[in-house]
């Protein structure tokens, strides 16, 4: 069988399947992206692939993880036996074509999943067919077997910039817009509370913002701004910053990269000086926005002392903070428990197979979280050998906590360690409108956690009982 | 035609039973076209013809057969599921885990994730073939866990680069010493993912159950379950039956003891491939009788047991007694259900089990969906025809819909019948949907609720714990909408598409 279709190059670094098995599978294939179109609002994708990828895909990263919901109704050709034997263009074809008679979007994405892929389908110039007509319609290679959903991510991304966006009207550069590039839609549970946070903290020094997904966005209109932008902002280690680097050839806009998400009010003062400094934004104008935050932060921040200090051993406070998540939510819960809470360092493990390329700058993000403190995470995909390396570390008289994802409820139990949910997949939590990062994020992130610990503490680890 | 377990693969339910997955039209229509088309079952009078299918162009994600066979081998205990595939397809590792925890925490076992592998294969895998990742990852599994069976599921991607996974399979069974199972279950194969039960019964049957038919337990009752609690035992234990409870969670030794019963029942005939099987293989008779929702069909299930095990003398004191102990119950659930309007959505014989229930609390069901049709089985047994006996028992269904949870045929299906609430099968199209168009919805996560006596009482209960919920969902659905054309907003034919194309 012929593998037709040439390896690319397009997403941040190249894609390489991580070599060995994956056991607790931590994100989905290429194909999964289409959630990534689900979150612009008036897009829908329309799915190449058999009868059970897409729909396999949206449950993993949305339905029971965290409980994000959004009914499914996306288009698919569930390919067949004879779509296999005789090739699918011809049923493709028929789905886009009755896709336009029962659908209304403003725009459709064309995703193709393993099958086309082996076949040897040309969708590239049927879907051109279509756009030639005047139909809004792009097209993604998202190969199950040739990357990740963080990939294809990019991959859907770059293919709406490319063959959308392009496409639209000219418009004259807009000072003081921003396209920001952060969080993986639905592999992060967290992402519509976090994008909206974010949102806010920008306008509020000043800028105006294409957040691009989720409900805090205003939709495709956003989309059809991005060439207007002045920069765009990578949040977060690597995704986004191939998109980035795209961006710039095509539009000259510049490029802002800041690897960590802000949690908190020391990172998100610094993060929004820099960003504003970046912007040419009145440094009084950043402050006076800052200081109006640290005002409500610090005082929800000065009651939670009387907690953490007084109930320290009441409730072993944990002080150790381990962490099995994607490289953006394990650095920025990492940078926040160690840098403002005060905890240690134990195991980080990153677990989305991040570019060869981007590593080194990964790990040189985990160094000086605090002052002289530095952790060096491990990048590893297997749930199993993630939880062998957290079992063999040693603690001498730490208390550890776990943030991480469902997979991490036994290998706390066995460390005697709370878990947060933090990472894919979050199974045990339902999310709605929750942050962890910026200012209120990290309120909500402290609330969560010492929950947690207050409840793990008491139910589930009662002192011996006196006789 | 007799299972066939000298191959590997299992013939998926198209071929064997002549399975359609679209289809709209009277109930009785459909009965006697099946009937007709696959041998006569009950009244088959005039007025069949050849059971046709309808073709839609368009069709939204469905659900394949790899994803059934690969839960329910995973949730069977000590073993290991291996998916020989790319990444995407082991993303249901997610939900597998919580659905066997919770089974977990409803049947009393220790909560513990199941242990299933992905191979990972990538793009390198595909050009040159993905034998040799699958042989390290069985290695992998065994020192991982010890498992005392693996499993390897196939994927569509390696059925098309044809990788020789039975091969693999037995060169490292020699190599381990225990038991690895491949399953067949490439998704693109069947037009529908119950084919996946086959799949996952067809591996249980051919490697995982011992001739043990010289220790017969004339107390033994195999049930063929979907999962969840066990409500068969204070159904057929005063008969002084033991249940050994199949699928859903179970441990090898039950699969041991398969051979040893004194027969089998399915509770849903989507799943009677193991239970024919039985039958053929080792001789355990397999009750045919229709599924018991209701009473009067739990009465007769309950005496064909009875006959088939040597118990008739017992069978009907327990029957007057739980008829006598559900009855005032039942009597308010009808008082209060009186007069509504349900639309039933789920698979074939599971669909046609809920509408009795749901006819026998007083409640109307003119509309029901069914996710696929099998107009046969593999006993070719006209008792098993469970649509006809359900028209034949309670009568007719104007609105019969088949079609494999599409969104937009439910939209147009519950657009015509305009239900007081909806009670499904699979949490996530259906149920959503109903709720999004402001209608109370029940969905039926474990599939036993509405069985025998109390599954009357069980599913009447939950209906009206949900009735209230209209004050929410009437909310949501005046304040959200769907991306469908007006036109489609407003059909109420889920064929309308194909209509033209019919009429040729």
């Amino acid at each position: 069988m012929n593998v037709v279709s040439p390896i690319t190059t397009d997403t941040s670094g190249s894609f390489a399947a991580p070599p060995g098995p994956i056991e607790q599978v931590r994100y989905a294939c290429a194909l999964g992206a289409l959630t990534s179109v689900i979150a612009i609002e008036e897009a829908i994708p329309i799915t190449h692939c058999g009868p059970g990828c897409a729909s396999k895909q949206f449950q993993a990263l949305s339905g029971i993880s965290g409980y994000q919901g959004g009914e499914f109704h996306v288009p698919s050709s569930n390919i067949g036996n004879k779509e296999v034997i005789f090739g699918g263009a011809d049923r493709l074809d028929e789905l886009i074509s009755s896709t336009l008679k029962v659908m209304e979007a403003k725009l459709y994405v064309v995703q193709s999943g393993c099958i086309p892929g082996l076949v040897g389908d040309d969708v590239e110039n049927l879907v051109k067919g279509y756009r030639r007509r005047g139909v809004p319609i792009v097209f993604a290679e998202t190969l199950g077997y040739r990357g990740t959903n963080f990939t294809g991510h990019e991959t859907v991304v770059k293919a709406i910039i490319e063959q959308y966006v392009a496409k639209q009207p000219e418009k004259p550069k807009q000072a003081g817009l921003v396209n920001v590039w952060a969080l993986l839609p639905y592999q992060n549970p967290f992402w519509r509370g976090d994008l909206t946070e974010l949102r806010r903290i920008l306008e509020g020094i000043g800028l105006e913002v294409n957040i691009l997904f989720g409900p805090a966005s205003a939709g495709l209109s956003e989309w059809r701004a991005i060439p207007a932008a002045a920069f765009n902002l990578v949040l977060g280690p690597w995704l986004g910053l191939s998109i980035a680097r795209d961006l710039e050839a095509a539009y000259g806009q510049s490029t802002l990269h800041i690897p960590a998400l802000p949690v908190g009010a020391r990172q998100t003062a610094a993060f929004l000086r820099k960003v504003g400094d970046y912007a040419g934004i009145d440094r009084k104008k950043v402050d006076a926005f800052i200081a109006r935050e640290e005002r409500t932060y610090y005082h929800y921040l000065r009651d939670f002392a009387t907690f953490y200090a007084g109930c320290t051993s009441q409730y072993r406070l944990p002080s150790e903070v381990n962490v099995v998540a994607d490289s953006a939510y394990g650095l920025a819960i990492t940078k926040f428990l160690v840098g403002d809470l005060g905890l240690n360092p134990g195991v980080i493990v990153i677990t989305e197979n991040p570019p060869e390329t981007e590593r080194e700058a990964i790990r040189a993000a985990f160094r000086n979280l605090a002052p002289g403190i530095d952790a060096d995470p491990l990048f590893e995909s297997d749930g199993h050998k993630a939880h062998v390396a957290i079992r063999a570390h040693a603690r001498i008289g730490e208390l550890p906590i776990v943030f991480g994802s469902t997979w991490e409820a036994g290998l706390a139990g066995e460390i005697d360690a709370p878990l947060v949910e933090i990472s894919y997949p979050v199974t045990d939590e339902v999310v709605l409108s929750r942050s962890y990062i910026g200012y209120r994020g990290a309120l909500q992130l402290i609330e969560r956690t010492y929950t947690t610990v207050v409840r793990q503490s008491t139910e589930e680890n009662p002192e011996v009982a006196a006789p | 035609m007799p299972i066939n377990l000298r191959t590997p693969q299992a013939e998926t339910r198209d071929q064997r039973l002549g399975t359609i997955t679209q289809w709209d039209g009277r109930a009785s229509q459909l009965a006697k076209d099946s009937a007709f088309t696959f041998g006569c079952g009950r009244d088959c009078g005039p007025g069949g013809k050849r059971l046709c299918e309808l073709n839609s162009p368009y069709s939204q994600a469905s659900m394949c057969a790899e994803q059934i066979a690969v839960t329910n081998a995973t949730i069977i205990k000590d073993t290991v599921v291996i998916q020989h595939s790319p990444i995407g397809c082991a993303s249901s590792q997610s939900f597998t885990s919580r659905y066997s925890r919770d089974l977990a925490a409803r049947r009393g076992w220790k909560p513990e994730d199941p242990k299933s592998i992905c191979t990972n294969l990538g793009e390198q895998d595909m050009v040159f073939g993905g034998v040799d990742r699958l042989a390290e990852t069985i290695r992998d599994a065994y020192q991982r866990h010890k498992p005392r069976v693996i499993f390897v599921a196939t994927s569509c991607a390696t059925g098309i680069i044809g990788d020789d996974v039975d091969g693999t399979v037995r060169q490292l069974e020699d190599e381990l010493g225990i038991p690895v199972v491949a399953l067949h279950c490439e998704g693109f194969k069947s037009r529908h993912w119950s084919s996946g039960w086959d799949v996952i019964e067809h591996g249980i049957l051919r490697r995982l159950v011992p001739d043990w038919t010289h220790e017969k337990n004339p107390d033994l009752l195999n049930v063929i379950h979907l999962g969840g609690p066990d409500v068969f035992t204070p159904l057929v234990g005063p008969l002084g039956l033991k249940v050994n409870l199949i699928m859903g969670g179970n441990s090898l030794e039950r699969l041991a003891d398969l051979s040893t019963a004194a027969a089998t029942v399915t509770m849903c005939f989507v799943l009677s491939y193991l239970a024919t099987g039985l039958e053929q293989e080792y001789g355990v008779p397999e009750i045919r009788a229709p599924l018991p929702y209701g009473q009067d069909a739990t009465d007769n299930w309950l005496r064909d047991i009875a006959r088939v095990t040597g118990r008739t003398h017992l069978v009907e004191a327990v029957i007057a007694s739980e008829r006598a102990r559900i009855a005032p119950e039942l009597e308010r659930l009808r008082g209060l259900l009186k007069g509504k309007k349900g639309f039933v959505a789920a698979g074939a014989a599971f669909a046609h089990g809920l509408i009795a229930d749901l006819r026998e609390l007083g409640v109307t069901v003119d509309d029901a969906y069914s996710f696929h049709h099998d107009p046969s089985t593999d006993s070719r047994d006209p008792e098993q025809d469970s649509l006809g006996h359900l028209i034949q028992a309670t009568g007719d269904i104007e609105n019969f819909t088949v079609s494999p949870d599409q969104h937009f045929q439910t939209h147009a299906a519950l657009k015509r019948s305009n239900p007081d609430f909806v009670i499904c099968r699979h949490s996530g199209t259906t149920a959503t949907l109903a709720g999004r168009l402001g209608i109370p919805v029940l969905p039926i996560f474990y599939s036993n609720d509405g069985l025998g006596y109390e599954g009357l009482l069980t599913i009447g209960r939950a209906i009206l714990r949900v009735l209230p919920r209209r004050r929410f969902y009437e909310d949501v659905a005046a304040h959200s909408s769907f991306p469908y054309q007006k036109w489609w907003l407003e059909e109420t034919n889920p064929y309308a598409l194909d209509t033209a194309e019919a009429a040729e």
